[in-house]
């Protein structure tokens, strides 16, 4: 009981201070990571990038800056961005990423055509469920499955909507999301349709998503908190530095974190052994 | 016919999906379309009731025969009302039908989502950080040569993550993908194989009837 008190005491330390106090990273962006965000960028100016919002609050840490980059990473290269969930708890989600990423992106615009804007620029299609129903519609027609967006707004009077109108003028989607979701994309929207997808998701899921990726069902990974700090490493080395990096920044406390799990493990085999030894 | 019908459209309704995916004439394609964007949409619209329905009866129960920790289902009913209600007047910023600011603070749907949704959600995830640490430490043993590897694999995997280890050892997250790229996909590969047979199986015993636990094993 008391070592585990202390194993608590001693994480909530190694946690806090670093969270507070961030230390310099440099994380090594990876192939997954690579795959994903070169495809993006060199995605054609007739295609449109498609971000699931898949989690719920519980992971909004871990997923929630991989959101953000994927956006400021469109918005740099002004490709077209349809934003949506399959889970109802997205909503709140996906409407803060925006509401984040664009008053960075408008802050520092001079002219309209510089401004991010509603309709032209993204769209935030909502919430549809079944997950079938817009897995499988959006290949004939986006509008039809949604027909009103997040805002009330009427899907066929939007300019975007007008170019973007099935996953034919999709180039990618990437889904991400704390459950299995992006399989869902798989299953249905890739075998399908052919779409291109990319999937974000936790670190303890990331061991489920590397087949998919071997077999280039899926285009590109951001496998948690690291996969999220290495799609920022990226963003900066080609359009420059952005106001935060959220997940380089919760890499300090990932860093320190996962040391401390690996002393605690050798000083718990170290017991083991010394006690096994004594017997 | 109380078994038999539902034992009927379940198998009508598995065949149609089925054909849906394998025949793609235009009349097959739109009907298959119809029943999914507007029938299965209406079925969902139901569950919705069904779900809220559920929701505050189980909650009314517990109340009225106050049974343990009943106190805090009177917290459960009176956020699902009062987020019902503000969602549904107060519109995504607070300027709906019902103006929800008082002054300069709004306190739309939004903004109880941000300031208290995803701080409760997130600290219950964030507990799981401290049982992976005392499991870590209590349980993760080298007893035989499987443990051994697994636990070398997971020193590995987990050291790349950290990127001043990344960059001291350049080759180390080379090897943590190789572990995740080779051997844990051939792993995962075959065991996702058994599953999708079990599926299929599975699948196929409710479409002809001889699987009815969904039916309450009736």
């Amino acid at each position: 009981m008391a070592s585990r008190r202390i194993i608590y005491l001693v994480l909530t330390l190694v946690i806090l201070i670093p969270l507070l106090r961030p230390f310099k990273l440099k994380p090594l962006p990876m192939k997954p990571v690579e795959k994903l965000f070169y495809y993006i960028n060199n995605l054609p100016k007739d295609k449109a990038l498609l971000i699931s919002v898949d989690y719920t609050p519980d992971t909004e840490a871990e997923l929630h800056p991989m959101t953000i980059a994927l956006l400021k990473h469109a918005f740099h290269k002004r490709i077209k961005v349809g934003v949506l969930t399959l889970t109802l708890l997205g909503l709140g989600l996906a409407e803060d990423a925006l509401r984040v990423v664009l008053k960075e992106f408008n802050e520092k615009a001079k002219t309209r055509e510089d401004s991010i804007i509603y309709g032209r620029d993204y769209v935030f299609l909502g919430w549809q469920t079944p997950p079938l129903v817009p897995l499988l519609g959006m290949g004939e027609s986006i509008t039809k499955v949604f027909p009103v967006d997040y805002y009330g707004n009427k899907t066929d009077t939007l300019p975007l909507l007008k170019e973007i109108k099935n996953y034919r003028d999709v180039g990618i989607v990437v889904s991400i999301s704390g459950s299995a979701i992006p399989m869902l994309y798989v299953t249905y929207a890739q075998t399908t349709f052919g779409i291109k997808v990319g999937a974000g998701f936790t670190a303890v899921s990331a061991a489920d998503y590397y087949p998919y990726l071997n077999s280039g069902q899926l285009t590109g990974l951001l496998a948690g908190m690291r996969g999220g700090a290495e799609y920022e490493e990226l963003l900066e080395e080609h359009f420059g530095k952005t106001k935060r990096r959220k997940a380089t920044e919760a890499m300090s406390a990932q860093t320190t974190a996962h040391i401390t799990i690996i002393l605690l493990i050798i000083i718990g085999n170290l017991i083991y052994f010394l006690k096994r030894k004594k017997r | 016919m109380k078994v038999k019908f539902p034992l009927i459209l379940c198998l009508i309704m598995g065949i149609i999906g089925m054909i849906a995916y394998y025949v793609p004439h235009k009349a097959v394609q739109n009907f298959d379309n119809e029943l999914r964007n507007t029938a299965l949409r209406i079925i969902f619209a139901f569950s919705l009731v069904l779900g809220v329905g559920s929701i505050i009866r189980h909650h009314w129960e517990k109340i009225k025969r106050k049974r343990e920790f009943w106190e805090y289902s009177y917290v459960t009913l009176i956020s699902l009302f009062l987020t019902a209600f503000i969602g549904l007047f107060g519109g995504i910023d607070g300027k709906g039908i019902i103006k929800m600011a008082i002054g300069k603070f709004s306190f739309d749907i939004q903004t109880i989502y941000v300031n208290m949704a995803i701080p409760l959600g997130a600290t219950m995830f964030s507990l799981l950080a401290y049982f992976m640490a005392s499991a870590a430490y209590r349980a993760f043993r080298a007893r035989n040569f499987e443990a051994i590897l697994l636990l070398i694999a997971a020193f590995i995997v987990m050291l790349a993550s950290v990127p001043p280890v990344a960059r001291l050892i350049p080759k180390l997250p080379y090897i943590s993908e190789w572990i995740l790229d080779v051997p844990n996909t051939a792993a995962k590969r075959g065991m996702l194989f058994g599953i999708t047979l079990g599926v299929l199986s599975t699948s196929l015993k409710i479409l002809l009837g001889i699987e009815r636990g969904w039916l309450g094993g009736k």
